[in-house]
């Protein structure tokens, strides 16, 4: 299920309030979103995503407790300025690292090998 | 009130092709009216009087046809969506009743006018208190006595269907009622002979044989004693009040049912 | 609790039934109530709405019997069930004449939001007139929606024109029942599932918990069948 700002949604992906946290997280990192930007109200938010809006609070509540947003009372909800953006990237960056290395790992390829493959897939992705 | 203005307005939107129609109808028994040229004055005046009477009967039958149409409702879903609205079923079946009824009223008074206007053809001149008569008492105590209470009992009967048919094998309790009616009626109706007259009648067109008498010259006596009796008796009020009581009846109970079955 | 059923049984000569049906719903849920055709969904909530009569054990609705509070119900059928020659400004007359619950320019708003047509409703799709009578269900004021079946039949831009709606004028004290088919369009809404099979209760779940077993509720929907 996918909402065209990149918010896509898996049933079977566990917890909905994980993912929204984790877009948010994904987000960050990328830019999309930068410290000081207004979130979309809980509401707007669940409209678009046709989820449950209480899902959506419990999401912002997590990600409140966790020092990415804030709720300013009567203006709305912000991601932070002092978000932790820097942290974000390198999460995501390990995890990135990690799912190529099990998957590579499983053909009985070598450090070398996944390291020359990775350079020649970035190298042609540059082209572009 | 408002609930009930609403629902005489949804009857109205619902219904108002039928009423404009019947309505309408009488211009077309009025252009009859026109057409008939028998040589005799009495010989038009009894045609013409024959053709308000089909008219009449005609109208009758229509009306118990507007109001008795739940069944395509009920297969649309829109029984539905009406059980579940406020308004009690006494309200609902009240705005279909009066809606038609006031369509019937409508209809006979016009009819009762056209009579008038046979009789003025026909050089009868009637004095103020026979016309009204005419016009306004002869087709309340009609409808009143035939096409109100069997515009309750259609409705009732259709009511009854609907609300069975919905759970389970509906048609036995409405087939029940269907075959019942004819036995009821008979039934009734002797009832009613037999009560008649109890309480004083109501005289009406006291002054009609006067006027008669101008235009066609005298009848022989024996007539004039047979309506002198009628004349004397009068029109009697018991069918009119056990006829009105039974429409009441009959409206309750479809109400009630209304309010009480599955949807 | 808003709306019970304490060993409700519903029997049939020819459809679907339920079977000793037990269920509670308390305010600010959002219900899907999920199932094959004739699992007894549409019975649920026909029973919920005062529509049908238990013929075992009692259904309660705000502590009475439900056709008692109909005026404080909404429930929104299956059957395409508009007079052909109806307008929405017609409809809106409709409602407001006969609810003191209804909110006209909310549902206006709506008529709006659901890109309704304004004619008559014989002229509309079938698709514009399940939005128009949605519009209908959700402008009205009440604490307990039961909603059979919107999304059947429905194109998918309407569909998803629906869910979008019923997400917005949600509001936090207010119990939604919902049933359907299209359970992957709709999982995402509900906080609780239901699974009826054969007029049992099947299943009785939060759709968040099920999702942190790694189950979708279309996952655990096709375990319930299986």
């Amino acid at each position: 299920m996918t909402d065209g700002n990149g918010w896509s949604l898996e049933m079977d992906a566990g917890p909905i309030y994980v993912q929204i946290g984790v877009r948010v997280r994904e987000q960050l990192a990328c830019g999309d979103l930068k410290p000081g930007d207004k979130l979309p109200s809980a509401r707007d938010l669940a409209a678009r995503l046709s989820v449950n809006p209480n899902t959506v609070v419990h999401a912002f509540e997590r990600l409140e407790a966790d020092g990415v947003i804030e709720t300013k009372r009567g203006l709305g909800t912000f991601v932070r300025e002092d978000a932790p953006v820097a942290n974000m990237r390198e999460e995501i960056l390990r995890a990135a690292a990690e799912r190529y290395v099990n998957d590579v790992r499983r053909l009985g390829v070598l450090q070398g090998g996944a390291l020359a493959a990775l350079k020649e897939v970035w190298d042609a992705g540059k082209a572009r | 009130m408002k609930r009930l203005r609403t629902l005489l307005w949804l009857e109205h939107r619902r219904s108002w092709v039928w009423a404009v129609s019947l309505l309408g109808s009488l211009a077309f028994w009025a252009w009859g009216i026109k057409q008939v040229h028998a040589m005799d004055v009495g010989e038009r005046l009894g045609i013409r009087a024959g053709i308000l009477a089909m008219a009449a009967g005609i109208g009758a039958v229509v009306l118990c046809l507007m109001i008795g149409r739940i069944r395509a409702e009920t297969r649309h879903g829109q029984y539905q969506v009406l059980l579940l609205t406020p308004p009690t079923g006494y309200t609902h079946i009240a705005a279909r009743y009066l809606y038609a009824a006031a369509v019937g009223f409508a209809y006979f008074i016009t009819i009762g006018f056209l009579y008038w206007w046979i009789m003025a053809l026909a050089g009868i001149h009637l004095d103020p208190t026979t016309l009204v008569e005419l016009i306004l008492a002869v087709p309340l105590y009609g409808i009143s006595v035939t096409v109100l209470p069997a515009m309750a009992w259609t409705l009732l009967l259709m009511v009854f269907i609907s609300a069975y048919r919905i759970s389970g094998p509906g048609w036995i309790p409405g087939t029940v009622m269907v075959l019942g009616t004819p036995f009821a009626f008979r039934w009734l109706v002797e009832g009613i002979v037999r009560v008649s007259y109890t309480l004083p009648g109501w005289r009406l067109f006291a002054n009609a044989p006067a006027a008669l008498i101008e235009r066609f010259g005298s009848p022989d006596p024996g007539v004039t004693m047979q309506v002198n009796e009628v004349m004397y008796n009068g029109v009697p009020l018991e069918p009119l009040l056990i006829m009105l009581a039974l429409t009441a009846a009959f409206l309750v109970i479809a109400g009630r049912i209304w309010q009480e079955v599955e949807g | 609790m808003l709306a019970r059923l304490d060993n409700v049984t519903k029997r049939y000569v020819k459809n679907e039934g339920i079977r000793d049906l037990t269920l509670g719903f308390p305010a600010g849920e959002v219900v899907g109530v999920l199932g094959l055709n004739g699992s007894g969904k549409s019975t649920l909530l026909k029973l919920l709405a005062g529509l049908l009569f238990p013929t075992d054990g009692a259904v309660t609705v705000y502590d009475a019997w439900p056709r008692r509070n109909r005026a404080k119900l909404v429930f929104l059928g299956e059957t395409d069930a508009l007079w052909p020659w109806m307008t929405p400004r017609e409809a809106e007359k409709f409602m407001a004449g006969l609810y003191s619950d209804f909110d006209r320019s909310r549902f206006n708003e709506l008529l709006d939001a659901l890109e309704v047509p304004r004619r008559k409703t014989k002229s509309m799709s079938r698709g514009e007139r399940g939005r128009l009578r949605l519009a209908m269900a959700l402008a009205r004021n009440a604490k307990l929606y039961l909603l059979d079946e919107p999304l059947a039949g429905i194109d998918l831009l309407s569909r998803e024109k629906i869910l979008s709606s019923i997400v917005q004028e949600w509001h936090t004290d207010e119990t939604i029942l919902l049933s359907t088919h299209e359970v992957a369009e709709a999982e995402g809404l509900f906080e609780r599932v239901i699974f009826l099979k054969d007029g049992r209760l099947a299943l009785d779940a939060q759709a968040e918990a099920l999702r942190q077993e790694g189950k979708s509720v279309v996952d655990a929907f096709r375990e319930v069948l299986s």
